[in-house]
Order: C-alpha cells, then structure tokens, then sequence
C-alpha cells in the first residue's frame, strides 16, 4: 500500500501500516522533513489535565462549539478520547515536549480552548514531531518515494490501482502499483496571495481525489490565521496570544474588547480574523494591519519563550517585539474542508484513504480550533494507517497499473511538454491567489462570488495554453509546478461552488451582508462538492450529531 | 532595488557548469530566495532550485552565496554585497544534481548510521502516561532538536571535503540528540560505536558547521559533548581521545599546554619516533618549543583550582559544556537586551 505525503499524517499513518503487518511505502513530492507540518508553532491539544482540571469531554464541547457546531460529533467525541494516549506514544517514541516543575508534560492556553490543554515544545511544536516521525519511518526502515510529484490516482476495476508520479530527481513517469491508497498531502492555502502555507501547499491530493469521483465536503471553509506577516504572510504563532499577548488597532484600542469582551485575543481564530478585518474597512489599521503587542512579557518571557517569533518578525517585518508591537493581518491558513472520510479515513472508494488537512472527517467543522490540526495528523493518521492496512492485506487484487494509463500520462505530459506558445504560469497563479483574496476571503457576498465563478473560468481557459519553459529530465520544478497550478484551478471552483450555495454566515464562512447569521434549520448540513463531466456538483449531507445540540456561540 | 545575481548553472546532460548573470529589480525586503522565485517565474524557468517553506524550518533551500551557506529564504537581500554582484552556488560537499539542486542521499545515509532514533531505557511509568523529567535534564539535547537537515554543516565541513566518509557535523548532532536525552538506554554502546573511525574524532574543529547553522544547532558543540562522554565513559582508545584527554592532565600538572608531550600521548612512542624528522624541521623554524624544560605555567593555582571545582561539582562530561552554553546564551542574551537601547529593558 502506499501512502501519499510524508507530513505527520501521512507518516504516522505509514508507521501504523506498517506495524499492522501492511508492506508500506511513502511516496512524497518533497523529502519527509521538508513537510508543512513542520512549520506547526503552537502545539497539539489533548486533555491530560497536566495544567488544571479537564477531561476529553470538555475537550469536545470545545471543539464542537469552535467548529460553530458543523463538525461531526463522533468523530469528535473519537478524537478527543484517544487523543491523550497518542500523546503518551509520541513521548514514548522520544517527543521532546516541555516540561513543567514536576517533570509532566507542559500545557498551555489556546484559542477557544476553556482549559490549558495544548502540549507544546517552545515554538517549534510543529518540527519536533515531524522529526520524530520521521526517526520512527527510519526505525522501521519504511520506503520512501522522494521527490515523486504524483499525477494521478489511478482507478481499475477493483478501485483503485495505485498512482502514476513524475518523478522529480530523475525524470520519467513511475507506476506504483498498490492495493490502497491513503492521500496525506496537506493543505491548500496557497490558492491565496496571502497565506501561511508553504509553496508545497497546492492541495494536490484533494483535486487528485476529485479528478476520479470523490466528493470534497466543506470546502467553502477556508481558516484564515489572524496573525500573519505582510507581505509573506508568515504567521505569528497563537502562543503569542495565548501567553497575553495584545491586538491594537491604530487607535491603541484592544478592539477585541468590542467583540469578545470575555476571551478577548482568545476568541477563536475566525472571529478574531473577522474582528480584525472589520477593523480594517473601518480603517483602523495601520497600513494594512494591526498590531500585536507582546513588550509588556519582558525580555526574558519574549527571549526564552518566543525565540522564534521574534526572529521572524525581525528577519521579514524588520520589527523587534520587545520595542515594537508586530504588524499583523489575516492570512489563508487552514482549509477545514477536505476529501470527505469516515473516522478511520476510508473514502467513498473503499481501498482510498485520506488522513490529516486533506481529508474532513469532519473534526473542524466550520471553524478549527488552534492545537487541533497536529492531533487530528496523528489520531486520523494512524486510524487510516491501520485501516488501509487491513483493506491491503484482505485484498486479493493485483495491486498493478494496467500500462495504458502510463501510456496516458506520458502522452499528457508531453503535450505540455512540447507546447512552445503560450502564457506562463505565473499570471495565472497571481491572479488566483488575488482574486481569491479579494472575492473569497474573510467576509464573502453573493455578487463576489458569482464573479469570481467567472474569473475561474477564464483563467482555467488561459491555463489550457500555459507554458512550461523547462523541458529537461531531471528536476524539472517548472513542469511540477505549473502541475500544481492545475490541482489548484479545479480545487477553487469547487470551494467558491460550495461557498456561494450556503446561504448563511458559519465559521469561516461569513457573508455579513447578504447573510449574516447562522441558518441551523436550513444549513447545519455539510457540502459535498463531485467533479462530474468537467463542473462542480453540490449536495448536502447531514451533520452527525451525538450530545451537543446547536446553541448561539460567543467568546 | 536593483540586485545582479550570477548563478551557478550545472546541466546533468553535458555536465557542464557555468555562470548565469540575472539582473533584477526587488523590494528591498526580499530574500535571495524571492529573488529566485523571480527569476523563475519572470526570466527564467529552467532555473533548479528546491524550495518550500519559505521561512527557515523546512531545510529545502541551503546554497552558497558569496561561498558562504545560508537559506536562501533567511537571506535578506539587504545582505548581499551592496551594489555588487552576488554569485549564488550549490551547497557544498554533496554531488550535484543540477543547478542549485544536490543529490542530498549522502547525507541521509550517514544519518542513517547513528541509529536516529530514541531506543527507550527502562523506567517507563506502570500507568501508561508520561515519564517524568526535570525540565532541566531536557536542556541537554535542546539545541540539536532544532536541526532541519539543511545541510549548511555539511557543505561548510573541512573534514568531509578531505574525508568523505567522516559521520559529519549533522549525523553526529543527531547522535547527540540521543546520547543526550535522559530517557536513551543505549548511551553506552552509541558512543562505543561513535568512537570509532570516521567518528567523533575525526572533526577538525574549523568551527565552521557553527558558525553557519541557521538554526543555532551548533553541531561542533554537539560533538564536543559526545567527545566528553564518551572519554567519560571509557572510551580512550582512539587517538583523538587520547589527544583530547591530554589537554586536561597537562594544565593541571603544568597549567601549560606541553605540545612535544601531547604527540606522544596521542600517537604513543612508536609512531612518534617516527615524527622525529618532522619534529626537527619545526622547530628549526621555532614552530615547537623543545620538551625540556617542561613548559610550566608561573601559578598553577588556578588551573588546579578550576580541575577542582569541576570534580566537586560534578560537573564533569557533556554537562559542563551544557551549562556553558547557558551561561554564553545568558550573556548573549544581556546584550541583546542592551542593543535595543531600552534603559528600562536592560535593567
């Protein structure tokens, strides 16, 4: 079997594969611990009551509010009783979390959060269990496909076969054959001009997963981070605020004050990021952004403790946090939606699998909760580990690609290949990232949508006669990237599809203007968007709920 | 700003390598690496370059620009030699696989060797959470978890360039990774295995992988601490252990370095006899004092004092230089306090 993406979900679900007896290998566009999960500041959520009393239940209802009530609830009741164990195994596996006095494992507050639940190392959360991961993938000696950009997922008569990759270092398309698939390939924010992904985040795995039949579901909701860097839109970690930290506007003004009296900075990601950019039309901001001030921690608070922080914003804001407050603004972070799975992963096609931000269990609902996104890598990731192994090892297929569809492929790929007229990829790339900013950001409205359906349109057109420059073999980034830029086309399209049917403001979906309050009766139902005969097709399903029943949500 | 980059272009098929001028025009903001984002998108797309994060944690981009490794997104343009040219190369000691890309599985199989992996020791808590650890006992390997496998060590190693083989600076912070955490119960056999050739002592000591770590990793250091363990825990054989032992014995009976002395005790009598000539024709150009007297320092109090309080202390191995390094990051820290000028701050 194999699984696609070597970030923490993938790579937690290949060890769990792989010690379920499955022969497992991991085929990935870039070297495991080059993987966005590394970039994961603040930390992973689990209620061990290290820091103050809290239980699983208590984490639920936080994450079921937090999701604006649209996650599934047994999924979340799921996630947050093993969560804990997971935790105890990756310290088990040489996690190097912080401590507190006692020797337990640290936790602190984080958004939305109504206990000190998030475990954490410093501010490199993120990079510490990638690595781990990575010494466990090694331990195992499990395979790695490095640097194989995948094409496509290929579909047979018993499901499917396994996919064709370009592969990067050496040229040439490679057929894996395999008897599941378990698609880990992350996120999707650089659709936006203005995200915290990495230039790797295209969402790959959820337009390869919609190019053969599968639904996305929840699409439309995009996280946007409130504290991210102009114009790279790195992020300032939650932390910051989670330890105190302050937003002012141009007044001075903590304005969080005017929209969540009670968690203040604490308020959830979306509501924060709504504050701010209401903050903004009003023109109360400072070129652009707000201020996120943390002089009043002291240098040894801010040193110690936010390290990384503080080098970012002097190496790309030219700001130092201990004199000066950091110019911040919303930037695309987290999509919540995703190919859509049940709690072990397993997606409408029985032998795929999807597993962390690709896939929508759905955990994060409408709204994910900060610390949330590194546990859902590895509870789902090892759940669909082990599932897809058991799917692997029952299964009597093949496990090998019929060579037509390599045929296939190549054939595409020299198309491309050979065209010498054309326009590069890079407008097409501009005016996405832009466009979706701009008609598809924080607050959205009827009339931007539909035309933003229509500049889709026209740039899918004109990427029908991009042209790639590099014609070479080996490491042709040109050819793989301008592949990306087609993953992200199909995905917008479907996202903006969802988004302009749901009439109602859930979560990250705000539509303040045409509809601005919550629609239980008609909208607590999840999209699911299929690619059929080259358009979107949309419809519902309904939201799984256990014990929490919708109720107005403030912070 | 206007910015000339010349580019180290190597094409895999005529294995030709040359040097491409760019000119172009950038926000003054920018880091190298926007800047060959630019000329990828814009001028040039056949330009290869790995890159992903774009903010220092991913490793992807390490190259060398004006000899020196860095990450291309850590580097501000404002950096680069002002008004001149800047020529951007491939990070060394690695093959090269075309342009700016290198066949990086050297590295990855030398990683390999040590073993990177926690292999736990006994005292797991009976109730399945935790184990407990002083806060403190984790400092130990702290740094060295910082590592994103740029390979910036490995392109600046003196060694590897004159020893391929040698382990290197980044397999051997890793090692140090485990030697270092308190819940290892393999420490013992890993610096046995450590020791031995292409191993700990085969660093140089040229500082380099240090000095140019974009993380602050400071792998030298993390041999240091694996050359001190492992001495500590007996493994005296190699010559570079019996090199490095000298040092203390002859500060603390002379309070000197005794130079004649010190190629005895690391290459034994034999092979020293042998030296003979070469001893002659450095010192007839006063590269080495002669062995007698013995070079001695005028008050050993101090060196014998210092080799005291270590021993009381306990103070002895890896820990030393931990807490040293706290000590220096606590004086770095004072003055980047003092930098930014704040009289209340500094207080």
């Amino acid at each position: 079997m194999l699984v696609i993406g070597a970030g923490c979900a993938g790579m937690r679900a290949a060890i769990e594969a792989h010690d379920s007896g499955a022969d497992v290998a991991v085929v990935s566009k870039l070297h495991p611990t080059r993987s966005h999960s590394g970039a994961a500041r603040g930390g992973i959520n689990a209620a061990l009551g290290n820091a103050g009393p809290d239980s699983p239940e208590r984490h639920a209802a936080d994450t079921v509010k937090g999701s604006d009530y649209l996650g599934d609830q047994d999924a979340i009741e799921l996630f947050c009783n093993e969560a804990p164990g997971d935790i105890y195994q990756l310290e088990r596996w040489g996690a190097l979390f912080d401590r507190d006095e006692e020797g337990r494992l640290a936790q602190r507050p984080f958004g939305g959060a109504g206990a000190p639940r998030t475990v954490y190392v410093a501010d490199v959360s993120g990079h510490v269990l990638l690595q781990v991961l990575y010494e466990q993938l090694l331990e195992r000696g499990i395979e790695v496909y490095e640097e194989y950009f995948v094409l496509r997922l290929v579909l047979g008569e018993e499901g499917c076969e396994g996919v064709l990759a370009w592969d990067l270092p050496r040229g040439g398309v490679k057929a894996l054959g395999a008897k599941a698939v378990i698609l880990a390939t992350g996120g999707s924010g650089r659709v936006y001009r203005g995200t915290t992904n990495a230039y790797a985040c295209t969402g790959d795995g959820m337009a390869m997963a919609l190019r053969v039949g599968l639904p996305l579901k929840d699409s439309e909701f995009m996280q946007f981070h409130p504290t991210t860097i102009f114009p790279s839109g790195l992020v300032v970690t939650e932390a910051v605020r989670g330890e105190g930290g302050h937003l002012l506007n141009s007044e001075g003004e903590r304005f969080m004050s005017r929209y969540a009296p009670e968690a203040m900075e604490l308020a959830s990601r979306d509501v924060v990021s709504r504050a701010e950019q209401t903050e903004i039309d009003a023109g109360r901001d400072v070129n652009g952004s707000l201020l996120l001030d943390m002089r009043h921690f002291g240098p040894e608070k801010t040193v110690e403790r936010f390290h990384g922080t503080r080098d970012l914003a002097l190496t790309y804001a030219g700001v130092d946090p201990l004199t000066d407050p950091i110019p911040v603004r919303p930037g695309a972070h987290y999509h919540m939606g995703g190919v859509a799975t049940d709690v072990d992963g397993c997606s409408e096609l029985e032998n795929v699998f999807a597993a962390g931000e690709v896939a929508c269990v759905s955990l994060h609902g409408a709204n994910r909760l900060g610390g949330n996104s590194l546990m859902e890598t590895i509870v789902f990731g090892r759940r669909a580990g082990r599932a897809a192994a058991g799917r692997a090892l029952a299964s009597t297929a093949a496990a090998e690609i019929a060579p037509a569809a390599r045929a296939d492929a190549e054939r595409e790929l020299a198309q491309l290949l050979d065209r010498r007229e054309g326009e590069r990829p890079r407008a097409i790339r501009d005016e996405l990232g832009a466009s979706m900013h701009e008609n598809f950001g924080v607050f959205r409205e009827e009339g931007k949508m539909r035309r933003q359906l229509e500049i889709l349109e026209n740039l899918r057109e004109r990427y029908r006669h991009v042209l790639v420059d590099d014609r070479s073999e080996i490491f042709n980034s040109d050819l793989t990237q301008v592949l990306e830029l087609g993953y992200q086309l199909d995905l917008t399209v479907c996202m903006v599809t969802a988004g302009l049917e749901r009439r109602e403001s859930r979560g990250a979906h705000s539509r303040p203007k045409d509809f601005p309050d919550r629609d239980d009766e008609n909208f607590l139902k999840h999209s699911l968007v299929h690619w059929q005969d080259g358009r979107p097709q949309l419809s519902w399903e309904p939201v799984r709920i256990t014990k929490w029943q919708p109720q107005s949500r403030s912070y | 700003m206007r910015l000339e980059l010349q580019i180290e272009r190597f094409d895999p098929v005529s294995g030709r390598t040359s040097l491409q001028p760019y000119e172009l025009e950038v926000r003054e903001k920018a880091t190298l690496l926007d800047c060959l984002e630019q000329i990828k998108d814009d001028i040039d797309g056949t330009l290869a370059f790995r890159r992903s994060c774009r903010e220092g944690t991913c490793g992807s981009c390490a190259i060398r620009i004006d000899g020196r490794t860095a990450l291309a997104c850590r580097t501000p343009v404002a950096e680069l030699a002002a008004g001149g040219t800047s020529i951007v190369a491939p990070i060394g000691n690695l093959p090269v696989l075309r342009d700016l890309v290198v066949e990086t599985a050297p590295m990855w199989e030398k990683l390999r060797a040590v073993d990177p992996f926690l292999k736990p020791g006994p005292g797991r808590p009976a109730d399945g959470r935790e184990t407990l650890v002083p806060p403190a006992a984790m400092e130990a390997v702290r740094k060295e978890a910082l590592c994103i496998n740029c390979g910036a060590c490995v392109s600046e190693c003196d060694a590897i360039s004159v020893s391929p083989e040698f382990l290197g600076p980044h397999a051997l912070a890793k090692a140090w990774r485990f030697v270092g955490d308190p819940r290892e119960g393999e420490t013992v056999r890993r610096l046995e295995a450590l020791s031995g050739e292409h191993g700990i002592w085969e660093c140089t000591r040229c500082y380099l992988c240090n000095e140019r770590c974009p993380r602050g990793v400071d792998p030298r250091d993390a041999i240091a601490k694996l050359g001190a363990e492992a001495i500590l825990a007996g493994h005296t054989h190699d010559r570079g252990a019996r090199h490095a032992n000298w040092f203390p014995t002859s500060a603390r009976t002379t309070g000197w370095l005794r130079e004649s002395e010190l190629v005895v005790k690391t290459l034994g009598i034999v092979a020293s006899l042998k030296r003979i000539p070469l001893a002659l024709r450095l010192f007839r150009h006063g590269k080495v004092p002669l062995p007698w007297p013995r070079h001695k320092a005028r008050d050993l109090g101090p060196a014998r004092e210092l080799h005291r309080l270590v021993g009381e202390q306990d103070r002895r191995g890896a820990l030393g230089i931990v807490q040293g390094e706290r000590a220096l990051e606590r004086i770095e820290f004072v003055r980047s306090v003092a930098d930014t000028g704040s009289e209340e701050l500094s207080r």
